[in-house]
């Protein structure tokens, strides 16, 4: 009889008393709120003659990507579907929401949400907008496309296609190739 | 003052919270998330570095009103949660100061700074001292031309906010803005501590 093996995040929580700083999996972590995820947010948005967007979401991608690459390497994650489920389960340990990536291939990855701390702190704070917000999940979509296809950084473009805070029934995300 | 931050931080430290079924983590009246501390940094020198000169300080205002605005709520929402009433609330003689004290031990223990409260004047102004911040980790070797802790500096200011600023305003009408804070010094600038002198608007 097959077993079915769930691959699991593990997650390494360490408390610094030195420099009281907050370790997950070795990486210096920080709670913080939606008003400050949603300002941020916003402070991009506004910055249009400065790229802000584009800051935002390749700050995201960078960050992501390493932190990522870090674990798949260090607990020998090679599968494509392993590389999947600890990226889905990493977003929700982190109250990003729950993420699904529900296509991937060479040229596009897929991905949707049902919840998304963006889009729940936005409608708290703001109500809805007339455009997708999470910017942050776009960055995080486009280092996930990269790193199940074995490729660097900015392999990707990366969108969100539908929102939450618009009024869809899920976010979605599309990421296509560059 | 009978705030013991060493009793405080210690406990306080030990909260550990993960996304739920839906991915979220709603607690004191808002949506927490845990991110890498480079992504806060990472975006905040990228935008600053990305305006001219003249502009720099607009840009710097608007990351402070960030964490001003995040200060002041999920500030407010911890000075009134449970779990400041048991491991805070018997250590308080003297309100709002030790709550201003307790709320930087706290400030300490859940990562955001190694900081304290080196002086306080009621109603009109608190310097705070910072040993070790995660917004310094912008400099690899040597300093940075100007401070940037961003963070610190909104959260300092609505910290008096909520001490001096009056009622609490859930919408952010009223209450907030009601101080602004100065950073004086910084390790990314060369410092051995960072300093903030909080004033009233």
């Amino acid at each position: 009889m097959a077993i079915e093996k769930r691959t699991q995040f593990e997650i390494d929580h360490r408390f610094d008393p030195v420099k009281n700083r907050h370790y997950i999996n070795g990486v210096c972590s920080v709670l913080h709120c939606h008003h400050y995820a949603t300002l941020y947010t916003q402070l991009a948005v506004d910055a249009v003659d400065f790229e802000g967007l584009r800051h935002l979401v390749e700050t995201s991608e960078d960050v992501f990507y390493e932190t990522l690459d870090r674990y798949f390497k260090e607990k020998g994650v090679e599968a494509i579907e392993e590389k999947i489920e600890i990226a889905q389960q990493y977003w929700q340990a982190l109250g990003m929401g729950l993420i699904r990536f529900t296509g991937i291939g060479k040229y596009e990855v897929v991905a949707e949400m049902e919840y998304s701390h963006l889009d729940e702190g936005w409608l708290k704070k703001w109500g809805g907008n007339d455009k997708p917000v999470n910017f942050f999940t776009v960055g995080f979509v486009a280092a996930v496309a990269a790193l199940v296809n074995d490729r660097p950084t900015r392999s990707f473009q990366a969108r969100e296609t539908r929102g939450l805070v618009c009024g869809d029934e899920k976010s979605e995300f599309k990421a296509v190739v560059k | 003052m009978a705030i013991d931050r060493k009793k405080i931080i210690e406990e306080m430290s030990k909260v550990k919270v993960l996304g739920n079924e839906e991915g979220l983590i709603p607690v004191f009246g808002v949506y927490v998330q845990q991110l890498p501390a480079e992504f806060w940094n990472g975006f905040a020198r990228r935008i600053v570095n990305s305006v001219p000169e003249d502009l720099v300080e607009a840009a710097e205002a608007l990351l402070v009103n960030a964490a001003h605005e995040c200060g002041y709520h999920t500030g407010y929402g911890i000075i009134t949660s449970d779990e400041f009433k048991k491991v805070v609330g018997p250590m308080i003689e003297s309100e709002p100061e030790d709550v201003l004290h307790a709320a930087f031990a706290i400030f300490t223990a859940w990562g955001w700074a190694q900081s304290e409260v080196i002086e306080i004047v009621a109603n009109e102004k608190m310097v705070v001292r910072a040993y070790d911040y995660y917004e310094s980790d912008v400099m690899l070797y040597g300093k940075a031309e100007r401070p940037s802790a961003y963070m610190i500096r909104g959260v300092a200011a609505a910290f008096m906010d909520l001490a001096y600023g009056g009622d609490y305003g859930p919408e952010g009408n009223t209450g907030i803005r009601t101080f602004k804070c100065e950073q004086t010094k910084g390790i990314e600038i060369g410092d051995d501590y960072a300093e903030f002198v909080v004033t009233r608007n």
